[in-house]
């Protein structure tokens, strides 16, 4: 391989992977186009990977501040200067607004209220399950015993007026008692809780398929005898004060207990939405990386990646259609509100498609791919000797300003690592940086023979696994495990330098 | 320092604070107006956000598979729709959003009403301004009282919006206000006293130097929103009138139904944000630029021949509708503007504007403004206009013609209530009630710069005038306001150069003086100035405003007043 005779040895920029030939014009050179990202330079030399979680990390940042974010992208994506009417891009991001929370005291007033019902509502619910369960009792007399027995009747005479409608009592219009209170109302004012809503109250289990737990009164003028059983119907005579609260509950149950279709439809819709967002965090930088000829992502994965993507595609937009035709059957229409909250929902679902959709990159065919990397290839050979070129005469003119400098030029003793990492590289890009990574070293070491640098290599090779199965956790503590070990490398080299 | 930004974050919070699901928004009227500056509808609905719902509205239905969060103004009105609500709740979660103080007692209002525990988050958030542009905000109220005072419940509005703007953007100023207004005093005091009220809202980390807070009152200057303007945004508005970022096209001859209204919104709109402050002229060649790259597009539109081709398309698909509908509105506005510009003989009447304002020969100024009344494509306010602007900038001339001028407009057929508003601009912001020397006759250095102008010419002579809030921020950005004109409300004052600057307008601002702020917040690094007012004009809106202190005085006595001109 004409390539191996290309041996990428010398003082090589860590960041741009230009050879500068010697210490001080490395040094120069890096002064000159990296001094600001100084603090990144670290990071950049471990690795491919670390630079894929980074840019992994900094789109979850970007898509994490929401539309501050947003608005401040906005402004900074105009050039500086160049868009007037834009000003705020001299202006640092500002903090949220001042909030005032009133939360607290809201609660601590309606609990105060909500106790009182809740207990209230408790006290009814045990009286009525008494009721409910020994409804056998019909004997006339017997009942209204077991009535009475249940809770504490009013006494008559201390009520002279219905205190729901405020008239009189009379001969003909009788006191009554709420079964579940004991208070007393005319009859007109009297509810009718039928037995098996009652028996839906008291029991979670119980089958309901009524539509109101209250018999509907058919007008003014009957009288108890003939609402006695009107469909047969065991009923309970309360309140209109105990009705509200049972009801109250009942709702409560209900709404706690049921999802309508259009929420388990919309919940799946978003549960395939977020499958994509994690899916196309990867996929994206993948897809970039293959396409201009790098193999640091294996291609099938991508494959696979952009496979799962177009299925949860599919699933969004079956989804989204389903909800927007939902409740159209047989002549039926929803409310209008619905529709237009229907509409809405299909509308976010097609707009998340277009952009991410429409946007996704499409992979290189393996023909078209493999073109990429050989023109890469070839690419990166000829940046090689030109650099080499320059090198040399760079060499060549410092070696004739300063001689001094030669002792401790380090060509022929970095030797071996460079040479490996450079086969590597021909061999397969995905080893690309942690294959240049060696070269970075030469200035501290001579050979990877060193324990040290062998157990570095070997950990980057577990974080690549553990990145190509994607257990992200073990990544980081590997990661760790790495910078510990990088850090004492570095101390232990300058200890033997000085 | 930016309005638009913190309206915006403040929504997102309350978004983000209900958490995943669906979501309706509850607003009122003004609410309304307030977040949809800021969010365009797609915008927000990415945020799952559905329904938008206005709490007066009978038509609303249950829904109780939805989150509602609901951000109101507090006023007592909307207390009690909300408890109303809340004991027959509708949906399912409510998370309550008020946009300046509430009271305690109101709080319990809502509590009392919460039997079904709906409720999950009662908070203020203080976005209670309508935010036009990063630097601009309103509160949309025209005629802020009868005669020199406030209507007590339009103050009170005022101090909300203006302590809101405080709090949204963490600031605790230093208040100066304009000596020369009673109003403006009231509002700085009525600020200060909701400051120490609200203190422990008014907690924020001590900047180096302090910000501040100026209040002006439009009647120094009542001469800006007579002029005719140039710039994009001010010409829109002056020709065309925009209302909560929309403008009405309907009466524009042959308008395609879909353009009737178009929203102009600089946060959604890259032409219109890019284009904003430009000139007539330059939007032109911008406009020109725009085509001829959606021509080029549209010509591979005709060309798509080949799979590829139509991928690519598509790919571009939601970019080049997005430029298509900028192209096609932002043609027709400005082919509007242009037909008026035309039609009107705007340019002529702007020159003498100009003249009249800037320079300062009253024969000469007097000869043109006669000549354009008895010019038929001049339209009727433009020659009320010029003659307010004549009877403001002679009031005190010796030869001053302003019942002469009066009398051509009603030989010209100008209304009656048209012809009234000449004595009402000149009590609204006459001498007597501005105080200032607006037109610096008396100011050597003026008359200098005046007469030096007349020699070499101006750069452009519709764009001569710069408004009184120029001079006015210049000097104080260089710490030589004048305290007497003025003065500081308190003991404490300032003795650096300030950098965080809010300026209030009563009776209303201007999108020239709005220009003019975005000018100075570019070409001064480190200062940020807010413009507010109590709205934004153009001359139709003007004219309502000084109608409105006339208005507690008897009709028979504005006739007899006009007849005695």
């Amino acid at each position: 391989m004409a390539g191996v005779a290309e041996i990428r040895e010398g003082f090589l920029c860590p960041i741009c992977m230009k050879d500068l030939g010697t210490v001080s014009q490395l040094q120069d050179h890096f002064e000159e186009e990296h001094s600001s990202e100084d603090k990144d330079v670290l990071q950049q030399l471990r690795g491919l990977f670390d630079k894929a979680k980074k840019r992994i990390l900094g789109d979850k940042e970007g898509g994490d501040s929401t539309d501050a974010g947003e608005t401040r992208k906005g402004d900074n994506s105009k050039p500086s200067g160049g868009i007037p009417g834009f000003d705020p891009s001299v202006w640092e991001p500002q903090d949220d607004g001042v909030t005032r929370s009133h939360t607290d005291m809201f609660r601590s007033i309606r609990d105060e209220r909500i106790d009182r019902y809740v207990v209230e509502t408790n006290k009814l619910l045990i009286r009525l399950d008494k009721l409910v369960v020994n409804d056998g009792v019909f004997d006339h007399k017997k009942r209204k015993a077991y009535e009475k027995s249940v809770v504490n009747w009013i006494p008559d005479n201390q009520v002279p007026k219905c205190p729901t409608c405020g008239r009189s009592f009379t001969l003909t219009k009788r006191r009554h008692h709420c079964r579940l209170c004991g208070g007393i109302m005319c009859d007109r004012c009297s509810q009718f809780l039928t037995n098996s809503y009652a028996r839906k109250l008291t029991d979670p289990a119980f089958q309901f398929e009524g539509e109101n737990g209250f018999l509907k009164r058919s007008d003014s003028n009957s009288s108890l005898n003939s609402i006695a059983s009107p469909e047969g119907e065991v009923h309970v005579r309360t309140c209109q004060e105990c009705r509200k609260l049972l009801e109250r509950r009942d709702q409560l149950v209900e709404q706690r207990n049921t999802k309508p279709t259009i929420v388990l439809l919309y919940e799946k819709m978003r549960s395939c939405i977020s499958d994509c967002d994690v899916i196309l965090e990867q996929y994206i930088p993948m897809v970039e990386s293959l396409s201009i000829g790098e193999s640091s992502y294996s291609f099938q994965d991508a494959q696979r990646y952009r496979l799962k993507l177009v299925k949860l595609y599919e699933a969004v937009d079956q989804l989204s259609k389903r909800i927007m035709v939902l409740g159209f059957e047989d002549d039926k229409t929803p409310a209008a509100k619905q529709i237009i909250l229907q509409k809405a929902i299909r509308s976010y679902a097609s707009t998340f498609m277009q952009e991410n959709m429409m946007g996704l990159q499409a992979l290189p065919t393996i023909e078209q791919y493999t073109n990429l990397q050989e023109k890469r290839k070839i690419e990166i050979q000829q940046r090689i000797a030109y650099e080499r070129q320059v090198t040399i005469e760079a060499q060549e003119r410092e070696k004739r300003i300063e001689e001094s400098h030669h002792k401790d030029v380090p060509i022929k003793s970095s030797n071996t690592s460079p040479t490996k990492a450079v086969v590597d590289r021909e061999r397969s890009d995905s080893q690309k940086v942690s294959g240049w990574k060696p070269q970075v070293e030469p200035k501290f070491v001579n050979s990877s023979s060193d324990p040290m640098i062998q157990q570095i290599n070997i950990i980057q090779g577990y974080i690549k696994q553990a990145k190509q199965v994607q257990k992200w956790d073990e990544v980081e503590m590997l990661e760790q495990n790495l910078k510990e070990l990088q850090k004492e490398y570095m101390n232990q080299q300058r200890q033997n330098w000085s | 320092m930016n309005v638009i930004l913190a309206i915006k974050q403040y929504i997102s919070k309350m978004i983000e604070e209900a958490g995943p699901g669906m979501k309706v928004l509850l607003m009122d009227k003004e609410t309304t107006s307030i977040v949809s500056m800021v969010y365009a509808q797609s915008e927000i609905l990415q945020k799952e956000v559905y329904l938008f719902e206005r709490i007066d509205s009978s038509g609303r239905e249950a829904m109780k598979h939805l989150k509602c969060i609901c951000f109101l103004r507090p006023i007592r009105e909307n207390v009690e729709l909300l408890a109303q609500e809340l004991r027959m709740p509708k949906y399912g979660l409510y998370y309550i959003y008020f946009s300046s103080v509430i009271s305690k007692q109101e709080v319990k209002v809502l509590a009392e009403a919460d039997d079904q525990e709906v409720v999950r988050e009662v908070q203020e958030f203080y976005g209670d301004y309508v935010a036009v542009n990063p630097h601009l905000f309103t509160l949309n109220i025209i005629g802020c009282g009868p005669g020199l005072g406030w209507k007590t419940d339009l103050l009170t509005r005022t101090v909300q919006g203006l302590t809101s703007v405080l709090l949204s953007l963490k600031k605790c100023p230093m208040i100066r206000y304009q000596n020369s207004s009673e109003m403006a005093r009231r509002l700085a005091e009525n600020v200060r006293q909701m400051i120490n009220k609200e203190a422990a809202l008014f907690e924020f980390r001590k900047t180096d130097v302090a910000p501040v807070l100026l209040v002006l009152d439009r009647r120094a200057d009542a001469v800006t929103p007579l002029l005719n303007q140039w710039t994009y945004q001010a010409m829109v508005h002056e020709l065309l009138g925009i209302h909560n970022n929309r403008i009405n096209l309907s009466n524009v001859p042959g308008i395609s139904k879909d353009l009737q209204e178009v929203v102009l919104s600089a946060e959604h709109d890259e032409f219109y944000a890019n284009n904003l402050y430009m000139n007539f002229g330059e939007i032109g060649t911008n406009i020109k630029e725009l085509m001829d790259e959606f021509q080029k597009k549209s010509k591979g539109q005709a060309k798509v021949e080949s799979i590829a081709d139509m991928k690519a398309f598509v790919e571009n698909y939601p970019q080049f509708r997005k430029m298509s509908g900028t192209v096609a509105k932002h043609v027709t506005v400005v082919g509007e503007l242009s037909r008026l510009v035309a039609k009107l003989s705007l340019l002529e009447v702007s020159e003498t504007e100009q003249e009249l304002v800037c320079q300062g020969d009253h024969s000469a100024c007097l000869q043109k403004i006669r000549s354009l009344i008895g010019n038929e494509k001049v339209q009727h306010t433009d020659v009320l206009r010029l003659v307010m602007l004549y009877a403001l900038r002679y009031e005190s001339h010796s030869n001053n013609d302003v019942s002469g001028l009066v009398e051509a407009l009603r030989k010209r057929g100008v209304s009656d209530k048209h012809r009234s508003m000449v004595h009402a601009v000149l009590e609204y912001g006459g001498k007597k009630t501005r105080g200032t020397d607006l037109f610096r006759d008396g100011d050597p250095v003026a008359i200098t710069k005046r007469f030096l102008k007349g020699l070499k010419g101006v750069e452009n002579v519709y764009t001569q005038h710069q408004p009184l809030l120029n001079t006015v921020l210049d000097q104080l950005l260089k710490g030589k306001l004048k305290e007497s004109a003025y003065p500081y409300l308190g003991t404490s004052q300032l003795r650096d150069r300030p950098q965080d600057i809010v300026v209030f307008m009563i009776g209303g601002t201007t999108y020239e003086e709005s220009f003019a702020v975005h000018h100075i917040n570019r070409s001064n690094p480190g200062v940020r100035v807010v413009l507010g007012g109590t709205t934004v004009h153009n001359f139709k809106s003007f004219l309502e405003e000084i109608s409105q202190p006339v208005h507690g005085q008897t009709p028979s006595h504005m006739t007899t007043r006009t007849v005695h001109w």
